[in-house]
């Protein structure tokens, strides 16, 4: 479904990850095994009370009133069957549930880990699908392939032994196909999984040629060739099922020799007791034969191998799994930066990442101290440094620079989103601070919820006050219901400067003294622009102190001191 | 449950049912095959188990010395026969209906498709994101699974428990409107009934994970501010929530779907026991040899194999529902313009240059908190130049959306050429009026395909041409393949520049009597614009422009400005500037 999932085969890691998840569920596992179990028992007794019912009535010919209790116990067995179907189906779902749950937390804690700059690596909506929708893909491994597993040998060989202990001639004609059996699993599961890989990569190009004439929908509109785009998109999905079917006739024709043993086993059986009873066979066990017997060996044939087909049904549920598994495992894989996680700012990371306690600065006055400190990125080598800079309380400091000269890593790097690669950062105890992100976030919620992520406890009158020095109170004013006015998804309803100013009104609200702003003015228009530039000053008249990374001249008059970084000597952008 | 709500499932699933319907025959036959499984499996079962009863009773027969005969050969060809047919027409089934499938799927995407090149600019760009695409994408494998997993196996078991009851009948009409009875009951709780218990969770559980989505997007997204704020755990609180109300819906649909399990295993067992009890009682009578006293229990025992697929696909109806909802509504918001005009006898300007004039335009987006545009009102003269200046968001683009239809104003008239834009046919507005968007738009393709969507019958020399003017001849030329190189998924190998350029070649194979123009020379150095100025021009003369841009004299201007106007927030804020002489 999602595109960027791995194509490769699966790997050893990612069938590590699996047992492991699957480990922590072992208790529903185990209940679901034993449900399946109690499936198979019911069935062998109830096919046995069937057999035993008419053999007699039609062989020791009793009458209908003495079999009563045969009926009730008939009866019982198929409710008991029943009712053991019903528990193996939600105990598998169950284990799977809680598997889920927890493959999805260990995800998102890995994510957060990772930290904001490491996540602008990857695809946002990408990665939400993923931790959506690959993870519900586990869902059918969990709950039905694993048990059925296990029971795919258990119950067939339980069913052997009492086919073998009526006859074992007829035994032997299930026992020649059980050898068989495991290569015509592994012929299905080979084609399964070649075709798993095969489709995907057919339903990805097939998926991508749609989305790609979608994504350019407009112009296709604008040039009037919508007509044409169809057809040509009905010609390739058309051109995709020619060539899957080539697939398909192959990789069907494995699971139709397991459907081919099925039906002949019960064939063969049929027809050997038949001629059995008849008394043509005279070898072996065969003149032993009884109705009883016989018919029991009918029933139990296609018993033997329903477990099979049923496995051979949720083999797709592996592949799906293991496809998922490889891409989040890849994800799982990529390590923190060291000093991620040993956040002071957050009180929500309590991670036990490391104990120690940040260093402090060493100047009283100071708020925030970076010592020597350098930045390196894998791949493009160093981006900033070797810095020597201490933040006084209440200072401005401007970051002027050409793009590309570390202005926002330098500022990442006072959020402690990153870790220098060398040097220290000291923080002053009380130095929480507030920040204003190039594209901020907007929460679904009311415009207060939005407000309120800054300080849980603001009051109404607090938000107006906000808003307004942010220069949305005209907005405000317009809004019918205020701050519980709703903001849709992304901000949706909001232009791109409003977005920012709300952010900004997020910074007036947090009490925190120092406040990070990268490039606040960005896609503003010169009338706003001088707004929030005013309120930047209100905010520094507070007492405040703030960074401000910015290319735009008009930013500079803020300034108590100015940093201007340089282009990073050398730098080699690998581009892919 | 009212029945309002049952009317709203067919007719949120009609639309789509009428397109599968398209493929009747393949799906009859589809069905057919299934039902020819189903029964060979019966008939396997049935007549095996008469077969060893019969010559039991024959080899008991025998035993006691009597003389007693049976066609062994008979019912032993008729196992084999169903035997074989079972498999293979399995086989072939599988085969056949996988193919309507992707039958099915291409009839999807195309009339996707179309709905979508019937959308609106707005519409359009909300719905840009790739996670929406995704969505979109398997909405409709959905909606494919409307036919194979659950109208034709439904369809096919109620198929089969009549002609059991039918077959059950011709020996013991009791038996067989027991069965009847029995398995009608069970089938209309295992289809109807799974249905109704899972619509709630099942709609529940798609919203829920789209609820999901988006907030695992924002916490993503704005880990830089919650974490800041340190307000992270407060919202991963929230998702939290959501996701505890995703697995109250899974766990309520897995409890329901096992108990429709349990209870198609049920209901068979009690059928086949029900049946075993009266085929008894009528052997008994005398009514009913032994061997097809056997036969009938058995029959009805090999059909749980077509019962047993019903609730788990049943119970999940509402899956299907919410995706047909979600494209219906897709198809609603549909350009009512484009139904508009495309019926109407179309019309078109006069040819030469087109005059513009815009009178009180409002635009008002739907769930905006203000309009996007108001009062808007300018008129642009046939072959003059305007420039339309202002920050980004303060609605140029808009304006340029109006001018090409892909929006329809709130308010106010448009008109082109003396005529109400409305009004003009649709072949004739795109031949007439072309447009640079912001974002070029390049398609997985070759650049020569890609040029030739401005003119399909280009020959390579005029495709040359082009290139030339806007400085790409030479880079093409030195290209392996040159015309014929593929520019990758929306343009990604080349570099914006070169997309851009590219995106203007395509416009200047056109010939069109008004231009608007975004941004004509973004990414580009100011040598090179320059000089695509002077070329642009001339181009340009003999047509109405518009150009969008940021700011004039920042970099290099578009040639030839006539006027220039100011956008902010929505409204002119200078009045018409000749600026011509």
């Amino acid at each position: 479904m999602t595109a960027e999932t791995d194509t490769a085969a699966p790997g050893p890691a990612a069938r590590a990850w699996l047992a492991r998840l699957a480990a922590g569920e072992h208790r529903h596992h185990r209940l679901a095994l034993l449900a399946g179990g109690a499936v198979g028992v019911a069935t062998l007794v109830q096919m046995a009370l069937l057999a035993g019912l008419i053999s007699a009535l039609l062989v020791d010919e009793r009458a209908l009133g003495e079999l009563a209790p045969w009926f009730a116990g008939l009866a019982a067995t198929i409710c008991l069957r029943a009712l053991a179907q019903w528990g193996q189906e939600v105990a598998g779902q169950a284990a799977s549930l809680g598997i889920r749950r927890r493959a999805r937390a260990e995800l998102l804690d890995h994510l957060e880990r990772l930290g904001p700059v490491r996540l602008t690596r990857h695809h946002g909506a990408g990665l939400a699908q993923r931790l959506v929708d690959q993870v519900e893909a586990l869902d059918g491994y969990f709950s039905r392939y694993l048990p059925q597993q296990a029971l795919a040998v258990a119950v067939p060989l339980m069913i052997l032994a009492v086919v073998a202990w009526l006859d074992w001639l007829a035994a032997l004609f299930l026992l020649v196909s059980a050898p068989l059996i495991p290569l015509f699993m592994a012929l299905v599961g080979m084609g399964a999984e070649r075709l798993n890989r095969e489709q995907f990569v057919a339903v990805a190009r097939l998926a991508g040629h749609f989305i790609d004439r979608v994504r350019g929908i407009t112009t296709l509109q604008l040039f009037g060739r919508t007509a044409q785009a169809t057809r040509e998109v009905e010609a390739v999905a058309d051109d995709y099922r020619r060539r899957s079917m080539r697939t398909l006739r192959l990789a069907f024709l494995s699971s139709a020799v397991l459907e081919f043993f099925a039906s002949v086993a019960i064939a063969v059986v049929a027809i050997y007791v038949g001629f059995a009873l008849l008394g043509y066979i005279a070898y072996g066990p065969a003149d032993e034969l009884t109705l009883f017997t016989g018919l029991l060996v009918l029933l139990l044939a296609p018993e033997f191998f329903q477990p099979l087909r049923s496995l051979a049904q949720h083999y797709h549920d592996r592949a799906a799994a293991l496809g998922a598994a490889a891409g989040l495992v890849a994800l799982l894989r990529e390590a923190p930066d060291e000093g991620r996680g040993a956040h002071p700012f957050s009180t929500a990371v309590t991670e036990a990442a490391t104990n120690a306690e940040p260093a402090r600065p060493v100047a009283p006055e100071s708020l925030l101290e970076l010592d020597n400190v350098t930045l390196c990125h894998v791949g493009r080598g160093r981006v900033l440094g070797p810095l020597e800079l201490r933040l006084t309380r209440g200072e401005t400091l401007v970051v002027t620079g050409p793009s590309g000269a570390g202005k926002s890593s330098l500022l990442q790097l006072m959020a402690g989103f990153l870790a220098p690669t060398e040097g220290q950062r000291r923080l002053a105890a009380d130095a929480r601070f507030a920040w204003l992100d190039q594209r901020p976030l907007i929460i679904q919620g009311s415009l207060a919820d939005n407000l309120r992520l800054a300080a849980p406890q603001a009051s109404d009158g607090q938000m107006r006050e906000a808003l307004s020095r942010a220069g949305l109170a005209a907005l405000l004013d317009c809004l019918p219901e205020g701050l519980a006015t709703s903001l849709g998804e992304r901000g949706e309803g909001l232009s791109g400067g409003q977005v920012q100013r709300l952010a900004l009104a997020r910074v007036f609200l947090s009490p925190a003294p120092l406040v990070l702003l990268d490039e606040p003015t960005a896609s503003l228009d010169a009338q706003t622009e001088a707004r929030v530039i005013e309120a930047l000053k209100q905010l520094a008249a507070e007492g405040r102190t703030l960074v401000i990374a910015t290319h735009h001249p008009a930013l500079l008059s803020l300034a108590d001191r100015r940093l201007a970084l340089e282009a990073a000597p050398v730098r080699e952008s690998v581009d892919a | 449950m009212p029945d309002a709500r049952d009317a709203s499932l067919v007719a949120t699933l009609r639309p789509w049912w009428r397109l599968l319907d398209r493929r009747r025959g393949r799906l009859l036959a589809g069905a057919g095959l299934l039902l020819l499984t189903v029964a060979a499996g019966i008939g396997l079962l049935a007549l095996s188990g008469w077969f060893i009863t019969a010559t039991a009773l024959t080899g008991l027969a025998l035993a006691a010395g009597l003389s007693s005969g049976l066609d062994v050969y008979v019912p032993g060809g008729g196992i084999r026969f169903f035997a074989v047919t079972r498999t293979v027409s399995r086989y072939v089934e599988r085969l056949y209906n996988h193919d309507t499938v992707l039958r099915l799927l291409a009839d999807l995407r195309g009339r996707l498709f179309a709905v979508m090149a019937g959308l609106d600019g707005h519409t359009l760009s909300r719905r840009r994101a790739s996670d929406w695409l995704d969505r979109l994408t398997a909405d409709i494998d959905t909606l494919d699974g409307l036919y194979l997993r659950l109208v034709a196996p439904a369809g096919v078991a109620l198929l089969a428990i009549l002609a059991l009851s039918g077959l059950l009948a011709l020996w013991l009409p009791r038996a067989g409107l027991v069965a009847l009875a029995l398995l009608l009951a069970a089938w209309l709780w295992l289809t109807v009934g799974q249905a109704r218990r899972g619509m709630a969770a099942s709609r529940g559980q798609v919203e829920a994970l789209e609820a999901l989505r988006g907030r695992l997007l924002e916490h993503l997204r704005g880990l830089a501010e919650l974490e800041a704020y340190g307000s992270r755990a407060a919202h991963r609180e929230r998702l939290d929530a959501i996701e505890r109300r995703l697995q109250d819906d899974q766990w309520r649909l897995a409890r329901i779907a096992a108990l429709g399990s349990a209870l198609a295993g049920l209901a068979v067992g009690a059928t086949w026991l029900a049946v075993l009890v009266l085929a008894a009682l009528a052997w008994q009578a005398g009514a009913l040899s032994g061997p097809v006293m056997v036969l009938m229990p058995l029959a009805v025992m090999a059909l749980n194999e077509a019962l047993a697929a019903l609730p788990m696909a049943f119970t999940r109806l509402g899956a299907t529902r919410a995706a047909a909802e979600r494209l219906n509504a897709l198809e609603a918001a549909r350009r009512p313009n484009v139904a508009a005009v495309s019926s109407a006898a179309g019309q078109a300007p006069p040819p030469g240059p087109l005059d513009v004039m815009l009178d009180a335009v409002d635009l008002h987006y739907p769930g905006a908190l203000q309009p996007a545009l108001s009062g808007l009102c300018f008129s642009l003269a046939a072959g003059r130049r305007l420039a339309l200046c202002g920050a980004s968001g303060a609605g140029k683009s808009s304006v340029a959306q109006l001018l090409t239809r892909q929006l329809a104003p709130s308010a106010g008239g448009i008109s082109l050429g003396g005529m109400p834009l409305a009004a003009i046919d649709e072949a004739a507005l795109r031949e007439r009026v072309a447009c640079l968007t912001q974002r070029v738009e390049l398609f997985d393709d070759s650049l020569a395909a890609n040029l030739r969507l401005g003119d399909p019958e280009a020959d390579e020399a005029r495709l040359w041409r082009v290139l030339a003017m806007v400085e790409l001849a030479g880079w093409a030329g030195a290209l392996p393949e040159g015309l014929e190189t593929r520019v990758g998924e929306g343009g990604r190998r080349l570099s914006g520049g070169q997309a851009r350029r590219v995106g203007l070649a395509r416009l200047l194979l056109r010939e069109p009597e008004l231009v608007i123009l975004d941004e004509p020379f973004a990414g580009l150095d100011a040598a090179t614009a320059a000089r695509l100025a002077i070329r642009l021009d001339e181009w340009l003369a003999g047509r109405s422009v518009v150009y969008l841009v940021h700011q004039l004299g920042e970099a290099v201007d578009p040639p030839g400005i006539d006027h220039r106007l100011t956008l902010r927030d929505g409204t002119l804020c200078t009045s018409d500037q000749d600026v011509s002489g």
